[in-house]
């Protein structure tokens, strides 16, 4: 038009409406379908139980049957957009695929018309507390559930303990998403190592190692059970509780938690919770590849081992100068304490409602503590405390010399700078959800009840987000959370699905960043 | 006029170019190559001598000049020698170009002592706002300081029937706005209230800026503004679009290779989301959906790099791609490749030069098909014949008149409005007609 065109339009084009989702929801919900249609599977087993005791069955084929209809649903129902499935779904994938998981969960709890289950969000946080292996329950009255059941309880926890989404790409053909965030999102700690070339043989050698860990706890307690070294470990508890202690679950099919069994059974479950606080990657260097020795030698292996020393003593000497732990062992009490609190496993030998304040309080800061980067344990993971800590002492170092170049190390690896970010945002996340938690029960609870010591209330907060499990009084070992109102409920059920995901997938679905384009 | 230029390069010799034939134009630069190169082309008077030095200025004659233009690549010679020629020449209009935002700033509040500043980087950052403004145009200018917008568009199939296959006085045209022609192949109409619309013909509308976004959204079906654009390079270009757009509320984000720079864009503009990124990076354009965005900008330095990234953005579905084109040669190369709008800040910035340097009563703004037609921006004197008449009663003598500005505000009058002494005319007009029209006037 102007005589010298500085400016020419070419061609004009057809400019669409905005768009103002960055995220394609329904591609990303066929592929939550794909990952979850599988757990159709999973009420098999419990299903086998029931109809072996004469129970009835439909629970569990209502499982099956929802399972099915809504993962081939979820999956047709977005079957033609998975072409652009990619990294930022992968974030809502995790996170959707849990919570429809868990809803799964809730089928047979539902259905069984048990009265303390009957109502949904009661089912839910049972549920959820299963499958991301919390342990806390809001069932009081254990034996007055059906045996396939129950088993249906400490099997959810059994699949969510390795992650349901680990299992599915073990087990399924090949995503259209690159499996590797997926699983990160799910396996805890700042990253994964590979076990083999392709994720899915990670994951194939992550759930074999899984599955053989669990096999050999069932058989060692079976073996208790049938030499009458310990009268109460039928094959069916053995079984029940290996598949709660290998994903440092915590449910258990006994009122009283692991005290119904012997001593030396208390001792075996130590062993075995240690081990599955254990980085599974290093396990199967170490029991596969038999590199025994550089194993030995990892860094957050043996900060791991000093956090179990130190909390155990702390328990142990408290509990040698009250004489308070109820028993003659202070020793196995305190030292189990400490390991199943500290590797999120959530059994007690006792109720240490009743010990002292500090005691306590020690209990509360290993809620904190939690298992090894890659393996089933919740909580912060010992990696980041190793982390953080060197982060800090490379700040004292920096202030006393401003111009010092020190790459923070893992294992002689110097570690990402953009890696130690996260780790510190994780942790300040961590505390920061667990503060807020914490307020909302406290208002909530001081409302509606029940009413709590604030320390309960803190331990309430910090046993669900870091998938603990019991935590004192009302919510102790040996009670049950059903007294809380179903606002208090919901808030734990968002607490323990956090937690479990390692909070970040999770937040990012709150945050207008995340569905903008 | 005698015009004294200073800077002899692509800005310098595109003004050249639109004012040789009726100025007498003296340049002035440090580069004979380029000052021989004028000089046979253009009937131009050259001088090899230092912008910077009051010296050679004075022996080049800046005192003779009537108007100054300041126009070398660099800012700090540019102003240097437009002091010197305000001292030299004190009647002389003076133009001073600059790539620093600041200056122009400073000239508006009036801190500079010459007449007019202009910057390339902020001239295409309006052109390209211009438009974005009108997704649908085919091309589009403003006038009267941007309250007057000149657009053609093609009308295609599909177009609504408000609009399109009804005599022009029963359609239901959006407000401030006129169809100031119609051109249906090579013949070309100066419409009447009888005159259709029809599809696949090409229309001239003139109207406010906002009658001329609705008349975008009006003729591409399922079109719409935008309201969104991905920026590709953050250099005083890309900073200058983001500056522009982020006024309009358009949601921005940008992408831009070197740290430093994409650092200090998001330091300059909090709302803008800048990355830190290669923009041919298949694995980022996948991950941050650059292909839903509903417009993409390339104001990279390298013309090569412009390309090949609208192209690549064409590929990940960017309807709407807009490139810098720093050679003038690389507009060719863009057509070829698909882009949509290709903008060269030296011309743009010539422009804005040319149209200032123009005499102040007649201004021929621009030129339309291959110059068969102009638009004129014309002041009516106090003497001409049709001062007082109503609109509906001017004569028909292929010319139309689209719009007036009147004490600093634009009117688009209607058969009753009556023309006054000292409007601003906006005629658009035949070329051959052209000396008839402003006589009129």
């Amino acid at each position: 038009m102007s005589p010298t065109t500085g400016m020419r339009v070419l061609e004009p084009p057809h400019v669409g409406p905005p768009r103002r989702l960055g995220v394609n929801v329904r591609g990303a919900l066929a592929l939550v379908g794909t990952l979850t249609k599988w757990l159709a599977a999973a009420p098999l087993l419990p299903l086998a139980f029931a109809l072996g005791y004469g129970e009835s069955p439909w629970p569990f084929l209502g499982a099956i049957a929802v399972a099915g209809v809504l993962g081939l649903a979820l999956e047709r129902l977005g079957r033609d957009e998975l072409r652009t499935v990619g990294f930022r779904e992968g974030f809502l994938v995790v996170s959707a695929t849990w919570v429809v998981a868990a809803g799964i969960g809730t089928v047979p709890y539902l259905l069984s018309g048990n009265p303390e289950l009957d109502r949904p969000v009661d089912a839910l946080f049972e549920s959820m507390s299963g499958f991301t292996t919390t342990g806390a329950s809001i069932v009081t009255d254990l034996p007055a559930l059906d045996r396939s059941l129950a088993m249906w309880r400490q099997l959810t926890q059994w699949l969510g303990g390795m992650g349901i989404i680990v299992l599915a790409l073990a087990v399924l053909p090949r995503l259209r998403i690159g499996g590797r965030q997926l699983m990160e999102s799910e396996l805890p700690g700042p990253e994964i190592e590979d076990l083999g070339t392709r994720i899915r043989q990670t994951a194939r050698r992550l759930w074999g190692l899984y599955v053989v860990l669990t096999a050999l706890l069932a058989g060692t307690l079976a073996v208790l059970g049938w030499t009458g070294l310990d009268d109460r470990m039928t094959p069916y508890r053995a079984l029940a509780h290996a598949f709660t202690t290998m994903p440092t679950g915590g449910f258990s099919t006994e009122p009283d938690s692991i005290a119904a069994f012997q001593p030396v059974t208390q001792w075996v479950f130590v062993c075995f919770m240690i081990l599955a606080g254990v980085n599974f990657a290093l396990l199967y260097r170490v029991f596969v590849r038999r590199r025994v020795r550089s194993g030995l030698r990892d860094e957050e292996l043996r900060l791991y081992l000093g956090f179990i020393v130190l909390g155990s003593a702390l328990l142990v000497l408290q509990l040698l100068e009250q004489e308070l732990s109820g028993s003659d062992a202070p020793l196995r009490n305190g030292v189990f304490q400490a390991v199943s609190i500290l590797t999120t496993t959530g059994y007690a030998t006792v109720d240490f409602t009743g010990w002292t304040t500090l005691a306590l309080l020690t209990i509360v800061g290993l809620m904190f503590v939690g298992g090894s980067a890659g393996s089933t344990g919740g909580s912060i993971k010992i990696v980041r405390h190793l982390l953080v800590g060197r982060i800090l002492r490379r700040e004292l170092q920096t202030t006393v010399h401003p111009d010092l170049v020190a790459p923070i190390r893992l294992g002689g690896t110097p570690v990402d700078e953009r890696t130690l970010r996260a780790v510190i945002a994780f942790v300040l996340l961590y505390v920061g959800l667990f503060v807020v938690g914490a307020g909302i029960i406290a208002i909530d609870t001081a409302l509606q009840g029940p009413s709590l010591e604030p320390i309960t209330v803190m331990a309430v907060a910090a046993t669900t987000l870091g998938n603990v499990g019991p935590a004192f009084g009302h919510a102790g070992p040996f009670a049950s959370f059903h007294e809380f109102s179903d606002l208090s409920t919901l808030v734990l059920v968002g607490l323990m699905w956090l937690g479990r995901l390692e909070i970040i997938p999770v937040v990012l679905l709150f945050t207008r960043q995340y569905w903008r384009l | 006029m005698k015009v004294f230029i200073i800077g002899a390069g692509q800005v310098g010799s595109t003004v050249v170019e639109a004012l040789h034939a009726d100025h007498d134009i003296t340049v002035l630069d440090m580069e004979p190559a380029r000052l021989s190169a004028l000089a046979y082309k253009y009937d131009v008077a050259t001088f090899e001598g230092d912008g910077t030095s009051r010296r050679d200025l004075s022996q080049a004659g800046i005192a003779n000049a009537d108007l100054v233009i300041a126009c070398t690549s660099r800012d700090e010679a540019n102003l240097v020698a437009g002091m010197f020629g305000r001292r030299e020449a004190p009647h002389a209009k003076t133009i001073v170009r600059t790539s620093e935002l600041e200056y122009v700033e400073l000239w508006r509040e009036g801190q500079l002592d010459v007449d007019f500043v202009v910057c390339p980087e902020l001239e295409t950052a309006h052109a390209i706002s211009r438009a974005i403004g009108v997704p649908a145009a085919r091309q589009t200018d403003v006038f009267a300081e941007g309250q007057v917008q000149i657009v053609e568009f093609d009308v295609e199939e599909g177009a609504p029937k408000s609009v399109v296959g009804v005599p022009l006085r029963d359609a239901d045209l959006p407000r401030d706005s006129k169809v100031m022609a119609i051109i249906h192949g090579d013949e070309l109409t100066l419409p009447g209230g009888d005159s259709v619309i029809e599809p696949g013909s090409r229309i001239v509308v003139i109207g406010s800026p906002r009658a001329a976004k609705e008349w975008g959204a009006l003729l591409a079906p399922g079109g719409a503004s935008v309201q969104d654009v991905v920026i590709f390079g953050a250099g005083r270009v890309g900073t200058a679009i983001a500056r522009v757009l982020s006024g309009q509320g358009i949601s921005i984000r940008m992408i831009e290779a070197s740290r430093e720079r994409a650092r200090a864009a998001a330091e300059q503009f909090p709302k803008v989301r800048v990355y830190n990124a290669v923009g041919f990076d298949p694995d980022f354009l996948e991950r941050e959906r650059i292909g839903l965005a509903q417009a993409a900008i390339f104001a990279m330095r390298d013309d090569t790099k412009n390309l090949y990234g609208a192209s690549l953005a064409k590929v990940h579905g960017v309807p709407f791609t807009i490139a810098v084109a720093h050679e003038a040669v690389s507009i060719a190369a863009f057509d070829q490749a698909g882009i949509d709008v290709a903008v060269n800040p030296r011309a743009v910035t010539a422009e804005e030069i040319v149209r200032f340097a123009h005499d102040p009563r007649t201004q021929q703004v621009a030129m339309l098909e291959g110059n068969r037609y102009e638009v004129l921006d014309v002041t009516t004197r106090e003497t001409s014949r049709y001062i007082g008449t109503k609109f509906r009663d001017m004569p028909v003598h292929g010319a139309l008149i689209g719009a007036i500005v009147r004490n600093g505000s634009a009117i688009f009058p209607h058969g009753d409005d009556v023309l006054q002494a000292g409007d601003r005319v906006i005629v658009f007009t035949e070329a051959s007609n052209a000396p008839w029209v402003i006589e009129a006037l």
